[in-house]
């Protein structure tokens, strides 16, 4: 068969039957064993130096996945699908490439003795079947009006944490999962029982996360406004303002050449001083009303900020700057969609007809220069519907880690509210979803099929296992001492990363979410059945002549 | 053929990524060759702690000689590339960025701290006890260092020359001893006259600028209220009193339109016409610049000859200064608006300086703007370092930048802190205090941590020439005695009778300088310990050899 194909492509490779089951089986384990260290807040950081000598430092395991430049075939399959994930539902990478290795690893035992692959893939689907049903009664409920999520600061703060502890240090993610609380309860849509707005989806967008690198990354903070990575662009514009109508608009105060080409024609230079003069004129105009503007809305003590999405040329911001205007120009557009948010008022297209209700509002606005780099803080909004996460640290990578960190928190606690429920943490739901197998699922399922079924009982074991190892326990103890503990009280136990011993998450707010487990059950065991299915590996033979890949990296 | 595909399992991670790339992992491949490297760089830095410190030459990759004791500089054109000895380096450039001084200690007592980590491994110990141990170390490290502030009288006031002058001293000692009394109170001077009369007092380091001029010798520095310019005045007019000044960010040219702009000509009368109007044009934009009072005009981009011509015919002084931002920093010097539109400055857009002048200082032409002493009308001061050779001035630049920053800092946060290796030393034997009374395995760490601040007095001892066992012993035992703020007496050397230690140090810190130093170490410390694997892609751009590869040691 291989000696066929190599006649109609002599540079191809093929692996096939059981040597591509193995292929795939080593690939995913390998990738399960990388991976392995990164699991629970107890896990190991990895860091990863790029081409360009860069470094990051993670425990995310999407993001080590996206930085590894995987190039193993079957690997990359399993890093594609599992950063998927991430993208759905903004967690649980590692323990998507964790459960499908050990899918593999368990249908290895069985295959190995002569069973088809087909029929543990069938045992598979029966399994996921059984465990998504078990995940609906195991979860726990919120929709109740009194114990929405929302309202329930104390559970949204052990979301975050929970989330955030497995990808950061631990002090750093107690006090970042208070900002992201606040952050979240920011621009929740108003919890009246108006229909409309309830339903509305949270979108995080409106959460603009900024990054400056000074300080310590303790001093990473909520603020209630909006942060812009710029400043005003004149050396006389007030640093710091109070008591501010933010004016947002999106006019132009630069001359605007026109479309079809022009020119003018003068004899002498009185001639073209008017020419000069004629061309400012308009500017002129457009600054003349912005100031009047500005002179007819604010009292005293009360000041104008004007942030401007398209450009203000020197001499405008001249004009503005003679009169006490902070003016920013060329703000980005998400921004300015986010400042209508946070201060209130609308976005201005021209300067015709202004009016005092389209402007907005905030307490304070400063600006910070760091380096060469200057940030405005609009703080102190009324009402505000979006807000800044601003993290600082001393270096890059340090930031890095924290965004990736804060964008998970963030998407915990949403998906969390979204779904009105919640799973207890620490390996809970995997042990007793295991036992449920064990106990029920295996006996009622016949034939072969009964096989895959106990592999997959044995392979959700393998999330509280890693939690054990890389807590520094004896994995068999620990598993035994849940095990027990389960079956005496048949509540939710999960592993105490500190102890060793069993827990109660829900007591200790340990809280994950029910869409990352499903997402992931869905993910893991659609891909372990498919990898179970190949049964030839094929390359097309492009530089295929010289030595193979793995062989060469081998030494 | 399946053997060639070569996707088999023994390839383990190596057999999944790009060709190129490397990893390590584990406590042997990973954790304690990342110490080393840590090690080894504080090692290179080390010597240079302190007054006594040694300098380094640094031969950058475009060939330019740094001669410097800079722990910062130092690394920073080492060009890093171990991944782990770049935490170190990225925390010395924090450092730098939030205090300006203190870098050294940075790099050396994180180095200090890792290098302990070997003997703590070897023990046994777990990375994860280590870094427990560490953590809680450094938070009581905190406290203690607060409470040391009370050993010594802080800088109250930031206006007073001498308190002020106190907290540079050190700083500056510790970057060009021998040069301190003369530097010093250029620096405090120059930061006093930045300073606003009302409200607290505070230095703002940008409106503190150093003018490098070659040549002469450091006692011929000196500090000038206002602004210096490097470079002469376009007119045969060379100096100007109680002068008005109008500075235009524009060029001083005939103006010009937006769109493509065209003269019609139709004969030659058209042209010597249009000549004409445009020189009568000029002259009567100069005319009423004159007019207006203006005797100096500064530009911040070309000045045409026939503008040129007017200013000098109406006796004005006319200078150019290229870079944007000199501009700005001369309109604070003279309280002037920099102007867009060419035409006469309305009394509040002029600026005013009591005396501008073209100097030459070794044979180079600068242009003075000088406001009298004490007049508080400059927001800017420049000091003006003269020195024999470039890389002496860029060194002492650096030190002086320094000494700024130490001033800003004092006025923020007064607190001092005894130095001379005496505040370290307390600490450390409050450290090990501690970790008697920790009962878990992470009081071998904390007592690891606080033979680690020992660093600091053992380098300055033995930077300074002295015998660091004894000098160490010694002043263990002053502070064990209660004498808190005991320090090490650097000039002891050769002389017989000293004990190499003072029992009252004069060498004072900045409480927030060492603090934040203390954090970023810590924390830079923490984070190589905690990483357990690294994975480093192919270096891109192929040129590189295997000679060059960072990791080729490994």
């Amino acid at each position: 068969m291989s000696s066929r194909l190599r006649e109609l492509s002599p540079n191809a490779e093929i692996v096939s039957h059981g040597a591509a089951l193995a292929v795939n089986i080593a690939a995913s384990s390998g990738l399960q064993n990388v991976l392995k260290s990164n699991l629970g807040p107890r896990g190991t950081l990895k860091m990863l130096v790029g081409g360009a000598g860069l470094i990051k430092l993670t425990k995310d395991g999407n993001v080590l996945l996206h930085e590894m430049q995987i190039q193993h075939p079957t690997a990359a399959l399993i890093a594609r699908t599992a950063t998927a994930q991430d993208e759905v539902t903004g967690d649980g990478t590692t323990s998507t490439v964790l459960l499908c290795g050990e899918l593999l690893k368990q249908a290895h035992r069985y295959t190995s003795e002569g069973l088809h692959p087909r029929a543990i893939a069938d045992g598979f689907d029966i399994a996921r079947d059984a465990t998504l049903s078990f995940l609906d009664s195991f979860k726990v409920t919120k929709d109740d009006n009194n114990t929405l999520i929302q309202n329930d600061r104390e559970l949204m703060k052990c979301l975050a944490s929970t989330s955030l502890h497995t990808k950061l240090d631990h002090d750093l993610a107690s006090s970042l999962s208070d900002a992201i609380v606040d952050s979240i309860q920011c621009i929740l849509p108003s919890n009246n029982n108006d229909d409309i707005n309830s339903k509305r989806p949270i979108d995080l967008n409106n959460v603009e996360i900024m990054t400056m690198q000074r300080k310590l990354s303790s001093d990473s903070k909520f603020i209630n406004g909006l942060v812009l990575d710029h400043g005003g662009r004149h050396p006389d514009m007030p640093k710091v303002l109070t008591n501010c109508h933010v004016m947002t608009c999106n006019v132009t105060f630069e001359y605007e050449k026109t479309e079809v080409q022009s020119g003018f024609f003068y004899s002498n230079a009185e001639e073209r001083e008017k020419l000069v003069e004629s061309e400012r004129k308009w500017l002129d105009e457009r600054c003349r009303r912005v100031v009047e503007f500005k002179r007819s809305v604010c009292k005293d003590g009360e000041s104008f900020v004007m942030i401007n999405q398209k450009g203000i040329d020197p001499l405008s911001l001249d004009i503005f700057a003679k009169e006490g205007i902070l003016c920013l120009r060329r703000a980005k557009r998400r921004n300015m969609e986010r400042l209508t948010l946070a201060c209130g008022g609308s976005p201005i297209h021209s300067v015709e007809d202004l009016e005092k209700d389209m402007l907005g509002w905030a307490g304070k606005v400063s600006e910070v220069s760091l380096g060469d780099d200057k940030f405005t803080f609009v703080e102190e909004c009324r009402h505000a519907k979006s807000c800044t996460l601003l993290l600082q640290g001393p270096n890059g990578h340090t930031i890095d880690q924290m965004k990736d960190a804060v964008r998970d928190g963030l998407r915990a606690v949403k998906n969390a509210i979204e779904d009105g429920a919640l799973v207890p943490g620490g390996g809970a739901f995997e042990l007793a979803a295991a036992l449920h197998l064990r106990d029920v699922v295996v006996k009622s399922t016949k034939g072969r099929a009964k096989l895959g079924v106990e592999a997959y009982a044995e392979a959700l074991l393998v999330i509280p296992k890693t939690l054990a190892e890389n807590s520094g326990f004896d994995v068999q103890d620990s598993i035994l001492k849940l095990v027990d503990a389960r079956e005496d009280s048949g509540l939710a136990v999960g592993l105490d990363c500190k102890t060793g011993e069993p827990m109660i998450p829900a007591d200790e707010g340990v809280w994950d979410n029910v869409r990352v487990k499903r997402q992931c059950l869905h993910l893991a065991t659609v891909l372990a059945s498919q990898l179970l299915l190949v049964d030839e590996v094929m390359r097309a033979g492009k530089q295929m002549g010289k030595a193979p890949e793995g062989a060469e990296d081998m030494q | 053929m399946a053997q060639s595909m070569a996707y088999n399992a023994s390839a383990g991670l190596s057999g999944m990524l790009k060709k190129g790339h490397q990893s390590f992992s584990g406590l042997t491949d990973a954790t304690l060759r990342n110490v080393e490297a840590c090690r080894e760089i504080s090692t290179v830095t080390r010597t240079s702690l302190g007054p006594n410190g040694m300098n380094k030459l640094v031969v950058n990759h475009l060939g330019r000689i740094i001669v410097t004791s800079d722990c910062c500089a130092i690394v920073k054109e080492l060009e890093i590339e171990h991944p782990a000895a770049k935490m170190l380096q990225m925390a010395a450039e924090a450092q730098d960025f939030e205090c300006g001084d203190g870098t050294n200690l940075v790099v050396s007592f994180a180095g200090e701290l890792l290098s302990q980590t070997e003997d703590l491994f070897r023990m046994g110990l777990h990375p994860a006890d280590v870094v427990s141990g560490y953590s809680s170390a450094g938070e009581k490290l905190l406290e203690f260092l607060e409470e040391m502030t009370s050993e010594v009288e802080g800088v109250a006031d930031g206006r007073m020359k001498e308190q002020l002058e106190r907290a540079i001293r050190p700083v500056l000692a510790a970057k060009q001893l021998g040069s301190e009394d003369v530097l010093a109170p250029l620096v405090a001077e120059a930061c006093l006259g930045t300073m606003s009369s009302g409200g607290k007092a505070a230095v703002n380091v940008e409106s503190v600028r150093v003018a490098k001029i070659l040549g002469g010798n450091i006692h011929q520095s000196h500090v000038v209220h206002g602004f210096v310019a490097l470079r002469g005045v376009e007119m045969t007019l060379t100096s100007c009193e109680n002068a008005k000044i109008a500075v235009f960010s524009c060029g001083i040219e005939a103006s010009a339109t937006e769109a493509k702009g065209t003269v019609l000509m139709k004969n030659a009368e058209d042209l010597k016409s249009y000549n004409k109007s445009e020189e009568k044009k000029m002259e009567e934009v100069i005319k009423s610049i004159a007019d207006s009072g203006v005797k100096v005009i500064v530009s911040g981009g070309s000045v045409s000859e026939m503008a040129l011509h007017f200013i000098e015919r109406y006796g004005m002084l006319c200078l150019k200064i290229g870079s944007k931002w000199e501009l700005r920093r001369l309109c604070v010097a003279t309280g002037s608006t920099a102007l867009v539109r060419m035409g006469a400055p309305t009394p509040d857009e002029m600026g005013w300086c009591d005396d501008v002048k073209q100097i030459e200082v070794g044979g180079k032409p600068v242009t003075v703007f000088n406001q009298k002493d004490d007049s508080g009308k400059s927001k800017l001061s420049t000091i003006v370092l003269r020195a024999s050779t470039s890389s002496v001035l860029a060194d002492l630049e650096r030190a002086i930048d320094d000494g700024v920053h130490a001033a800003n800092t004092a006025c923020k946060d007064g607190r001092l802190v005894p130095g001379a290796g005496a505040t370290e030393m307390e600490l450390s034997l409050k450290i090990i205090a501690f970790a008697d009374t920790c009962p878990g395995l992470d009081q071998y760490a904390i007592r690891a941590f606080g033979k680690a601040l020992e660093v600091v007095p053992r380098t300055l001892a033995e930077n300074a020439g002295l015998d660091q066992g004894s000098v160490l012993a010694a002043l263990g035992a002053a502070h064990a005695s209660g004498k808190k703020s005991a320090g090490i007496d650097i000039d002891a050397m050769g002389v017989a009778t000293a004990t190499g230690i003072k029992d009252e140090t004069n060498v004072l810190d900045l409480y927030a300088t060492k603090s934040t130093a203390f954090r970023l170490a810590i924390d830079a410390a923490l984070t190589v310990l905690r990483v357990d694997q690294i994975i480093m892609s192919k270096q891109a751009g192929g040129g590189r050899n295997a000679a060059m590869d960072p990791m080729a040691g490994m």
